[in-house]
Formats: C-alpha cells, structure tokens, sequence
C-alpha cells in the first residue's frame, strides 16, 4: 500500500467507534428487498393466472446464518431426547404395538408430504417476485428438509430401538403397495407440486399446513403420548414450530394476489379445490389412524376434526382472510359429513385389504366397538357386525383360509377407487356419503365418489387420469404382488402386513396368502 | 383400566396404561432386522445416517430411473404434464437416486455447521471493531472497492441463488434435491454476507454507505460486471433444464468466473490494501464454493459422467454445455479486468503479470477439475489473452 493511503486510513480511524460491534440479523434483513433488478427475462418458470406482488413482504424475517442458528438449537433439543433420556428408558418398547404400527404409516406419509414440499417450495420461490417473499419460501423450502429428515429418523429410531422393525426399516419402498398410497401421493405430493403455483400454495400451506398440520402433527402427539410414544411427540412437535412460519407463507401468499383481479374470479373456486382434495384423503385416514390404530383413546375423531379444521380453520383462519374476498370453502358442509363415518368406512377396506399393507391392523377389541358405539351411534350395527363375522371366521389365524376381501366378494360388494382423490370405497357399505358415479374418458372407465372430485375431473380430466391398484394388478395373485413388491420381512416369507398385533397370534406367510388363490379383478369391469 | 383417557394421560409415565401396554407388547422383537433403508446401496462400506435419512423419500416411478414406485402422477400440471419427467433435463441416467453429498449433510449437520460459522462470525466482527482493525484499511478500497464492487458482486451471488428454486423444483432424485437447496442456500448466504459486510463498515465508518443503491447501479449500468449480470440472468430465467443450470453456475461460471473475484482479486488483494476484514467472508463463500463443489462433482462426474450406459452421452452433453457457456464466462472476466484501472496499482500485484499469473491459477484449477473430467479441450493461453484485453492500462 502506498504510504499516503496508510496514513490516510490511519487518521480516518481517528473517527471510528472502538466500542465491540456486530450486525444482526434484522439489519441484514432490511435490505433483502432491494437484491433484485428487473431485467427483461425476468419471469417465472411456473406460470400463475394470479399476479404475485412485487412488494410482498414476509413475517418472520431471517436471515441464512440466522435459520441455521435457529434450527440448530431445536435440532440439539429433540436429538439430545431422542439418543438420550428416551432410549435410556427403553422408550421404543414402551409404545403400545397398535401404535407402534400405527406410526409407520404416520410418519412416513408425513415424510412424504414434507419431502414434496421441498419441491412445492421451490417453484413458489421460483414465482414469487418480491425478495423477501421468495426468502420465507426458501426458509420453508430448508424446514422441509428437516421435516423429511426427522419424519425419517421417527421410522429410524422405531427399527432400532422398536418392537417390530418391518415396515419402519422399509416404509419408503414397501408403502407402494397398498390401497392408501396412491391418495397420500395425490394430496401430500402431486397436489403441492402440479399445477397453478398459487394453487399449489393453497394446496400445501394454506390447506395442508394451515388446516390439517394441526390434526396431523399436533392431535397425532397427544394420540402418541395416551399409546406410550413420547417419540413421535418430541419430533413432530419440533416440526411445528416451523408450521407457523409456514401457514404465514400460505397467508402472504394470498396477500401478495389480494390486489390482482384474477384472485376475485379464482381464489374461492382453487381454495374449495384444495380444500375438498386435502380432506378427502386426511379426514378419513387420520380418523382412521387415531381411532383404529390406538388402543388407549384421546377423543372420537370427529370432535378433534370439528375443532380443528371446522372451527379453528374454516372460521377462525379463513375468517381472518375474509378481507382479502377469501371464503370458507362451500365444500366444508360436505366434509363435515365426511368426519364422522367416512374413517370408519375406510378402515372397513384397509382391513380387507390387509395383506397389502406394511404395518399390522388390528380389528377392534370388544371393548373398543363399546367406545365407537357410544361415541358413534349405529357403528356397530353396521361395522361391528361385519367384524364379528370376520372375527368368527377366523381372520387373524393364517390356518382360518379366510382374508375379509373375499367376504367382499362373497357378498358382491364390489371395492371401487375415486379416481381424483385415489381414495378407495365401497357404495354398498359406506355409510358416509360416497356414492358411485363413472364416467368413460378416453376408452377407459372411471369411477368417482363424491360431486367435488368429479367436478374436478369433468373440468381437467387430463390432470387425474392415474391408474390405481386395481388396474396396476389385474390378474396378478397377490402372494406375488406381495413378493414383487417386498412385502415380506427379512425371513423371506412372513409379512410385513398382518392382520393382528396380538402376541402370541401367528404370523402369515406368503404360503398362506398363495394357499387362497386370490387373483385381482377390476372391479370396473363388470360396470 | 377403559380405554378412554383423561386429558393429559401418558401411557409411558401412567403406571397402569403401562402395564396394559406392556402386557401387550412382544416379549422378543418381531423383526431382527434394524437397519432402515437396508435395501438401499451405501456409498461407502456401510450405510451412513446421511444415506439412511435421505435415500428414496423421492417418491417416482420406476420410468423415471432409480424410483420404487409404480404407475403415473396422481395429479399433473394443468394441460396434463408430469409432476417430475425424464424430459425435463438432456441428461439420463440409470439411477437418479445415485448422487450422494461427500459431506453427508443432512439438514441438522448443515445447519449445524452454518450456525457455528454463524456465531463464529458475531464474535470475530466484536473482535475486530474491538480491535481497531479498520484502521488498516485503505480508503479507496474500502469506499469504492468494497462498497461498489464488491456490494455489486452481492448481485452476482443472488442471482445464482435463484437459479437453484426451479431445478430444487424439477430435479428427479432426492439426495439431489437436498443438496441443491442447500447450495442454493449458500449463495444468498454469500449475498447476505456482503450486505453484511457493508452494514458493519457502515457502523464503523462514519459516511459509509449501506445502501444498496450504488452496488445496484453499479451491477445493472456498470461495465465491469456487464457480461456477468447477462451470464447470471440467463442461468437464472433462461435455462429451463435443471441439470444445465448447475452445469453453467456451478461447473462454468462460478468456477471461473466466481473463483478469479472471490480468490483472486478480492481475497488475494484485500491485505495488500489493509483490509483484514473482507478475507474472513470470502473465506467462508470458499468453504461453501468448496463444499459444492465436491456436490456437483459427484453428480456430473461420478453419477453421471460415470454412468454405465449414458455416460460417454452426457459427458458429450457437458462438453457441448461447456462450448455454451464457457465463452460467456471469459468475456465476464474479461469486463471484470475493468475493475483494475479502479484501484491503486501495486506493482506486481495489481499490474498484468500478477493478473496473468492469478488467471493461469483459475484456469489451471478449472482444467484439472472439471474440464479435464469430461475430456474438454480449452485453449487457456487464447482464454487468458481474451481476458487481458479487457484491462484499461
């Protein structure tokens, strides 16, 4: 350096402030806006019919280094329970084996739905104009990650530290088998990531975050915790606390459209979409997973289902947007319905399609069809028999030669699957409001449920035209769909699945499934 | 006891749910296989908790290689395009979910690492204001040179960062995913870091300028950063193809582009001007630099330069990618050297020699590591002479 230079600095630090200084986050913040320029290319690559704002602001204002900071704390928290005082005290073997079960489903389909929001994320980064809006999608687009990664660990920590390990140690491989995967892809995957970006927005953060996170990663700890797991609650409500910051994604997002004229003409229409797609697969299966996969109860899902996506959502949440022309959507009415016998319905067709799955079902106990009459007047006339013909013929024992799907088919009651949400259901026996509608597009048949989704599919058939299980294995036998798809433990012929949790009941093997024979069938065939 | 629970019951803590709980719980386990993910192949001897986390939550089909699922996307794009296709990039593989992290980061040791370097940074920046360390430096490069320049290469850091939202969007392996989203996360680190820099200068010198007004100016109107802001616009909102928008950041651009302002001019000059203070934040965006590129290595050389049946293929594509780009990265140099005639010269530093020398190192580093992996033939002596010509003096 030239001396002059030297000496010039030398006499500017006269001037400095010798006092120990540092920048937070927040001063780093405030200039995040001003990072971009316009320059001609300037554009999304996820088209949108709305407009985002250019000067969209976001709530909570980080910083990289801040996040990592912030999330490294939490991090610390929830592993050091984890690999300490919960293994010490045995914690994996002190979970009741129904939800032990159970908790391979939950976790891994969350997990799937976080891992999708990464990608969901992403593209709204990609959308949003403003910087600052793009730097509350890019904090959510790193959370999501973590959600994948603890979701992961939950099923991790099970197989090393758990009672039955199958289906925990290969949930990733093993869940595409069954009947319930295809519509978790449809609501927790496809349904963040195909599509309008703000619809997609609505999708994930404004319905599946702002509405049934809470049910989902919220009611499912105090589930957990009645069942033994205090697992399950030390990861997913570490999971929440990003939710919140999530939900005020969702909130800008409709922010950032509140001024464009397309929000007026297609807000309500996207948001009754994405509300209809979402609770079409969660109120069934939660309810579901709660009330048939627990031995000790919390409370009938309905109530929980009522205070949190009724009440706490539809009014409260979506109230708060009314000013941005934001709606409750006309579909809740339906859904309402839905809450209190569509998981019942549900559980009638997973249990008969046990062999397909990678957890154990359990059939209630005499004690339980007590609790779901008592809270669900007239199940057991319609459910509770149907299980205790199952029971009498011996479902649980693989020497009984009976799987309860050929009770579906002794009985002509054919299982068909919605084709939007992939959800499947019987019109014979459903005592929620599912009925049978078809419709033929391009050579093919196609079933529907509900007015909704078959309004969905009338207006873009195009987007929903997945095949589902049954057409995926007509006429394969299912011990070899099974064995095909990894369904069977490390012996190499006992199931994953099975239809009991019952200690000291036997185990099927794929010879037993093979004994019976069953070839699938579409059953939209015979329509 | 019944079934039904009163608020806030824990079968773990409730003596009696536990004994019910017990009393059903196997007496040996049922499965004696507790390594999650054992079907998956590891990288090293064995499966790591990187592998064992991250490996095949990607939920694809098996037409898109490497998935484990069957069947088509449950919903599409409006129109009817896939969720994730094969058709969104040139590249083929046989296995998308083969890439692999050499640092094993999955998100707690990221963020685990940045927070250190987090903390580490607030409490070298008391210690240097503390310390009177500002006192060194010399004015031109602290009011023109940082302030300007290196606020205008704030820009080049930002845009590159929003190059990774599509491809964290479209690329079809998960490990993949993450990675990029971390990568990408590093860049606005970097932004962040600079905006950071001139915000604590701005606390220590009186008159400073923290704005971002004059970077900005200096990033869009300027001629110095001219070819880089086309460069990083286009990689940014041009290039649709996820795995060319890495190759173009990550393999062409900043390799060359990024390394020679990082390294060679603002880290290698900044004590010859006094400035203890610049070095501290290059040399983290180097540690990122470093980190992604071991992530990008192992995607565009080991997975898919490698790959058994595309490889001579895609490292064709990298070479044809390399034509593209490359040409486009020199004359962003070459508008850089601009920058020389804006700083006090010191001989043998600053001057043509030391200029040249610090080119030979970039393109050197850059034969050796990326286009020496693909066999890519660059002409470095015409490269470097196309890069001097842009000198003013």
């Amino acid at each position: 350096m030239a001396i002059s230079a030297a000496t010039k600095a030398a006499t500017d630090a006269l001037a400095v402030n010798r006092a120990p200084t540092s920048v937070n986050a927040q001063e780093v913040h405030r200039w995040l806006q001003s990072f971009t320029w316009d320059f001609d290319k300037n554009r999304t690559k996820y088209p949108t019919k709305y407009k985002m704002a250019n000067d969209t602001k976001e709530q909570f204002k980080l910083i990289a280094k801040e996040y990592a900071r912030m999330e490294s704390v939490k991090d610390e928290r929830q592993f050091g329970s984890l690999q300490d005082v919960l293994t010490r005290v045995d914690a994996g073997n002190k979970v009741h084996p129904k939800w032990n079960e159970t908790m391979k489903v939950i976790s891994n389909f969350l997990e799937v739905g976080e891992y999708n929001a990464i990608a969901a994320t992403g593209m709204l980064w990609d959308s949003a104009t403003a910087p600052e809006q793009k730097n509350g999608y890019l904090a959510q687009t790193l959370d999501e990650i973590r959600h994948t990664n603890q979701c992961g660990y939950v099923n991790y920590y099970f197989t090393k530290h758990g009672q039955d390990a199958a289906g925990h140690n290969d949930a990733r491989r093993t869940r595409t088998i069954g009947p319930l995967w295809k519509g978790m892809k449809r609501v927790f995957s496809d349904g963040f990531i195909s599509g309008d970006a703000v619809e997609c927005s609505i999708n994930l953060q404004l319905v599946g975050e702002a509405c049934f996170t809470n049910p989902l990663i919220v009611a499912v700890t105090e589930w957990a915790a009645a069942n033994g797991d205090e697992i399950t609650p030390t990861v997913f409500l570490s999971i929440e606390t990003d939710e919140l910051r999530h939900m005020a994604n969702g909130y800008q997002t409709v922010v950032s459209i509140a001024n464009d004229e397309a929000a007026s003409k297609y807000l309500n229409t996207d948001l009754n979409n994405a509300f209809w797609t979402q609770q079409k697969y969660f109120t069934p299966v939660l309810g579901m997973s709660f009330e048939y996969g627990s031995h000790f109860k919390v409370e009938p899902w309905v109530k929980t289902w009522n205070r949190w996506v009724y009440e706490d959502w539809g009014g409260i949440w979506i109230g708060r947007l009314g000013k941005y022309g934001v709606n409750s959507p006309a579909s809740l009415r339906d859904a309402k319905k839905d809450a209190y016998w569509a998981h019942h319905d549900l559980f009638l067709i997973a249990y008969a399609l046990w062999p397909t799955g990678f957890f154990r079902l359990t059939l209630p106990t005499t004690e339980e069809m007590e609790w779901f009459e008592e809270n669900y007047p007239g199940w057991h006339a319609h459910y509770g028999v149907i299980y205790e013909e199952w029971r009498a013929r011996g479902c649980e024992d693989p020497n009984s030669g009976f799987l309860p799907i050929m009770w579906f088919i002794e009985n002509n009651h054919p299982i068909y699957i919605d084709r939007v949400s992939q959800v499947p259901f019987c019109p014979d026996l459903c005592k929620g409001a599912s009925t049978l509608r078809v419709h033929e597009y391009n050579g093919k048949k196609n079933t529907f449920s509900d007015d909704w989704g078959e309004r969905m599919w009338l207006s873009e058939p195009e987007r929903y035209e997945c095949q589902n299980m049954f057409e995926q294995y007509a006429g394969r036998e299912l011990s070899e769909v099974i064995a095909e798809l990894h369904g069977v433990r490390s012996d190499g012929k006992t199931l994953i699945a099975q239809p009991h949790t019952n200690k000291d009941g036997k185990m099927w093997t794929l010879d037993d499934i093979k004994a019976l024979n069953c070839v699938f069938t579409d059953p939209v065939d015979a329509l | 006891m019944g079934i039904q629970i009163e608020t806030g019951q824990r079968g773990l803590t409730d003596p009696v749910m536990q004994k019910v709980i017990a009393d059903a719980v196997p007496d040996q386990p049922l499965e004696s296989n507790r390594k999650m993910n054992y079907f998956v192949k590891p990288r090293g001897r064995r499966l790591s908790e990187y592998e064992i986390l991250c490996c095949y939550t990607q939920p694809t089909p098996d037409w898109i290689p490497g998935g484990l699922d069957w069947g088509d996307w449950t919903q599409k794009f409006h129109g009817g395009r896939p969720s994730w296709g094969n058709e969104t990039t040139e590249m083929h593989s046989t296995d998308w979910h083969k890439h692999r992290d050499p640092a094993k980061r999955w998100h707690a040791i990221y963020v685990k690492d940045k927070a250190e370097e987090w903390r580490y940074t607030q409490r070298f920046l008391k210690q240097f204001s503390s310390d009177g360390q500002i006192r060194t430096m010399d004015p031109v490069w602290r009011d023109e040179v940082l302030n300007d320049y290196l606020g205008a290469f704030c820009f080049n850091e930002y845009g590159l960062f929003n190059s990774h939202s599509s491809a964290t969007r479209d690329c079809l392996g998960d490990t993949l995913r993450m990675s990029i989203a971390m990568i990408g996360l590093d860049k606005v680190d970097n932004a962040q870091m600079i905006q950071l820099e001139r915000t604590f200068l701005a606390k220590l010198v009186p008159d400073f300028p923290e704005s971002t007004d004059q970077p900005k100016k200096e990033w869009t109107e300027g001629a110095i950063y001219k070819g880089a802001r086309e460069t990083v616009e286009d990689i940014w909102q041009d290039t649709y193809d996820w795995n060319e928008i890495l190759w173009a950041g990550h393999q062409v651009h900043d390799a060359i582009f990024g390394q020679f302002v990082r390294r060679e001019f603002f880290l290698r000059l900044s004590s010859y001007y006094g400035d203890n203070l610049t070095p501290f934040f290059i040399n983290q965006m180097q540690l990122y630099h470093s980190q992604t590129k071991g992530i990008t290595g192992d995607m565009f050389f080991h997975c898919l330069g490698d790959d058994a049946e595309f490889g001579d293929y895609n490292r064709r594509l990298m070479r044809a990618w390399t034509d593209k780009w490359l040409p486009r990265t020199v004359n962003a140099l070459k508008d850089f050297m601009g920058i020389f005639a804006k700083i006090p010269e010191i001989e043998h530093v600053t001057t043509k020699d030391a200029i040249e020398t610090a080119l030979n190192r970039v393109f050197d580093d850059w034969t050796e590591d990326y286009a020496d992996k693909i066999g890519y033939k660059a002409d470095k002596a015409a490269m470097i002479k196309t890069v001097l010509s842009g000198l003013k003096k």
